[in-house]
């Protein structure tokens, strides 16, 4: 049998099909695809101002490394005037964060941008090894999203964008759908969420790529980004597809439904933009931070459910403050009053929080409650230089409103 | 004289031996109907005429013959016998009841005469229909139409075929089980409305218990029907003017069947549902089985996450749709919903744009084989 040529050229000879519309297409054609459907996302939700700073949150995985790569062509292709950087969080994980950080190290120098790494230990005084050692698995994402917003503060950078893919959209969907949470489920869709602690908009421009081409534009364009798992973040990688498209398909009634959460909900767009940070912490992965291996495709959905679900299940039950656990309970109990969030800062670290004080804080201080005394000393410092930064961007943030 | 003994006495009546357990209560066969009824006759409350009230409405009860529709309307036609025998009791609506052959969905279902027969003598008061699928092209004249142009070029209509041929001809032509099963259920909804519209029904009253309405939001949410929910999942108004509610939506399936079981009546009427086989390739599945499937075995092991989603569902406000323009098929609203601009996963999959056909319609086309 003659090989397929190429859907858009019929040219050349068709090496991919996009699960998306099941075109067939050639290298040359797909990359361009790809790229196009970036710049018109891009474009049409008007996400960058010409000579903005941009933080590229990047971890040398696919879709961060996708992301950076594709930025810096349709820059230079279009001419958005964007000022790019990449940001690094060092978790500190033994064996997958080393190998990832060099990763990005030579990304950096591959696409010629800065890089700035800013580390857990830095931050905290805790490496993800350790907190895992104490705790367990739970909110490692609350305190990675802060760093990133930490990160760039100390850059001085307002937008950071991320590499989530449409298939961790369609993931927060159907989660948040099981959770029974629509204001969450409402913002989970929106490709910008500006955070109201540190006024810093976080975007996710490949929100309508589906991983599998993130992977083959990675592949195709000979990326070198890191292929280990993140430990802490298993995935189910293998699946039958039932139907290839349903990731974009999920996404859209996403939206469709977003759009349809009560008013009351939704209330004061505010509140409901300001809470990035809750969005990204029930994704029950390090998101698209670390790099997947082989793209796994929605039809494991079923599976992958049953993760979330577990995933949850484990939430409710290891959470250290009690308050959560409340939480859930009030909302089963007034079924039909959508629960309305009051968005106020923590009382530690200035942050975007439900609570009084935020998920992270209440971490660390369990964390450093356990802690021999002569360690905390040294991690206290850190903590207290950066809360204390936070503090004053809080105080400049109340003077100006 | 004192009481008989009992060695596990029901909660409420105290009189006899428990029989089930329910949400934690230990109740005897009649106590445990009256309770699970209980949560079907609140929601008729609505129904209560006013005192302005002139002409009873109408509702329309389409039924499967499956163990939830038959459940529903034992119910529903229990509490109109109730008002019946008050000396003053008004009755809330008439019944209509609407039997959609099963056999010319799927001819590998058994025939229903002996069920149906049954079924007239049992429940004598309401009205009845009964109808096959392809009578769809005698109640929605368009119909014949809608699906030419929705087929494209990869069906070829013939028109001299019968409904029936030309309704096989048309679902045979899609290539794979969820589009199949998708379509199966648009046809299907749309023919009951189109009844509902004729007989002047005021609303329809689906007998989808909690765990099939949870299946049905996770699989119409995967198949990009979000904005469908609205009437598909919560009780609110269709877009063919007739109200679609779900009184059953409080009750899991279990429930339901614990509660047929002691309804000696409708033991001849229930087609009892096939058993699920675990030695299927979930490849061939579609993604609404799969669901079906998902929320049954989850739902043993997490009922109140399953409850969480059709609840949510039904927590989404249908007024924000009003005013678009709808899918000439299944009735959903086409391109964005209003309050989304810009680039959408609508916009991004550009082959709906323009088309009288809406997101999901679109997915389960006949030419596109994904």
């Amino acid at each position: 049998m003659a090989p397929t040529t190429c859907f858009n050229c019929k040219e050349a000879r068709a090496v991919i099909i996009r699960p998306k519309n099941r075109h067939k297409l050639c290298r040359a054609c797909f990359i361009e695809v790809f790229e196009t459907e970036v710049h018109e996302t891009i474009t049409g939700t008007n996400l960058f101002f010409p000579g903005e700073r941009i933080a590229i949150g990047a971890s040398g995985g696919k879709d961060s490394t996708v992301l950076a790569a594709v930025l810096k062509t349709l820059n230079e292709r279009y001419n958005y005037g964007l000022d790019l950087c990449l940001l690094s969080i060092d978790e500190g994980i033994r064996g997958y964060r080393d190998d990832s950080l060099e990763t990005v190290k030579r990304n950096a120098k591959q696409y010629d941008m800065p890089l700035t790494i800013v580390g857990y230990g830095e931050l905290y005084g805790w490496t993800m090894d350790q907190v895992v050692e104490q705790i367990g698995k739970k909110g490692k994402l609350h305190i990675l999203w802060r760093a990133l917003d930490r990160g760039a503060a100390r850059l001085d950078i307002q937008h950071v964008v991320t590499g989530h893919n449409a298939d961790d959209v369609a993931e927060t969907v159907m989660m948040n759908l099981l959770r029974g949470d629509l204001p969450r489920l409402s913002r989970g869709t929106s490709i910008v969420t500006a955070s109201g602690g540190s006024d810093i908009k976080r975007s996710k421009p490949l929100k309508y790529a589906y991983e599998k081409e993130i992977v083959l534009y990675a592949h195709h364009r000979q990326l070198d980004y890191f292929t280990t798992e993140c430990i802490y973040s298993p995935r189910h990688s293998a699946a039958v597809p039932i139907r290839p498209s349903s990731i974009l398909d999920i996404v859209k009634s996403g939206e469709d439904m977003a759009a349809l959460v009560p008013r009351d909900t939704s209330q004061d767009g505010k509140s409901c933009k300001t809470t990035a940070a809750a969005e990204e912490e029930n994704t029950g992965s390090c998101g698209s931070q670390n790099g997947r291996t082989s793209g796994g495709e929605m039809a494991a959905m079923e599976k992958q459910l049953t993760e979330n679900e577990t995933a949850e299940a484990h939430e409710t039950e290891i959470q250290l403050p009690r308050k959560g656990a409340k939480n859930t309970k009030n909302t089963v109990k007034s079924s039909k009053a959508v629960k309305s969030q009051t968005l106020g800062h923590c009382e530690r670290c200035g942050y975007i929080s439900s609570q009084r004080v935020c998920k992270a804080c209440t971490l660390l201080e369990g964390l450093n409650r356990n802690r021999p005394k002569t360690a905390i000393e040294v991690g206290m410092e850190d903590e207290e230089g950066s809360s204390t930064l936070m503090r004053q961007m809080e105080r400049t943030q109340l003077t100006n409103s | 004289m004192p009481a008989k003994e009992l060695s596990r006495p029901c909660m409420d009546c105290k009189e006899a031996e428990t029989v089930f357990t329910v949400r934690k209560r230990q109740l005897c066969s009649d106590c445990y109907k009256h309770f699970i009824a209980f949560k079907v006759h609140r929601r008729m409350e609505i129904y209560r005429p006013g005192k302005t009230q002139e002409v009873r409405p109408k509702i329309l009860l389409p039924l499967s013959l499956g163990v939830s529709s038959s459940v529903l309307l034992s119910m529903v036609e229990a509490q109109i016998q109730h008002q019946l025998a008050k000396p003053y009791g008004k009755v809330f609506f008439d019944l209509h009841v609407l039997v959609i052959d099963p056999s010319s969905i799927n001819p590998s279902n058994a025939s229903i005469d002996d069920n149906y027969k049954v079924l007239l003598e049992t429940f004598q008061s309401p009205a009845y229909t009964r109808l096959s699928i392809h009578d769809i092209f005698d109640y929605v004249p368009d119909m014949k139409e809608i699906i030419h142009e929705y087929a494209g070029s990869q069906f070829a209509d013939d028109s001299s075929l019968s409904n029936e041929d030309r309704l096989s001809a048309f679902r045979a032509s899609i290539s794979t089980a969820t589009s199949a099963a998708d379509l199966d259920y648009v046809l299907l909804t749309r023919l009951v409305a189109a009844v509902a519209q004729k007989h002047g029904c005021k609303s329809v009253f689906w007998g989808d218990s909690d765990s099939r309405l949870a299946a049905r939001a996770l699989a119409g949410v995967s198949k990009g029907r979000g904005a469908s929910m609205t009437w598909q999942v919560s009780d609110g108004m269709s877009p063919w003017g007739v109200r679609f509610e779900f009184p059953l939506r409080d009750l899991y399936k279990t429930e339901l069947l614990q509660y047929a079981s002691v309804c000696p009546e409708l033991s001849d009427i229930v087609i009892p549902d096939a058993p699920l086989s675990d030695n299927v390739l979930t490849k061939n599945l579609s993604i609404d089985e799969l669901m079906i499937r998902y929320v049954q075995n989850q739902g043993a092991k997490y009922p109140g996450i399953m409850s969480n989603v059709a609840r949510t569902a039904n927590k989404l406000e249908s007024s924000c749709i009003e005013g678009g323009a709808s899918c000439a098929l299944c009735g959903g609203p086409r391109g964005n919903v209003k309050g989304n601009t810009g680039v959408t996963a609508t916009t991004q999959s550009g082959d709906s744009e323009g088309s009288q056909f809406c997101y999901g319609c679109m997915r389960s086309r006949p030419d596109l084989k994904c």
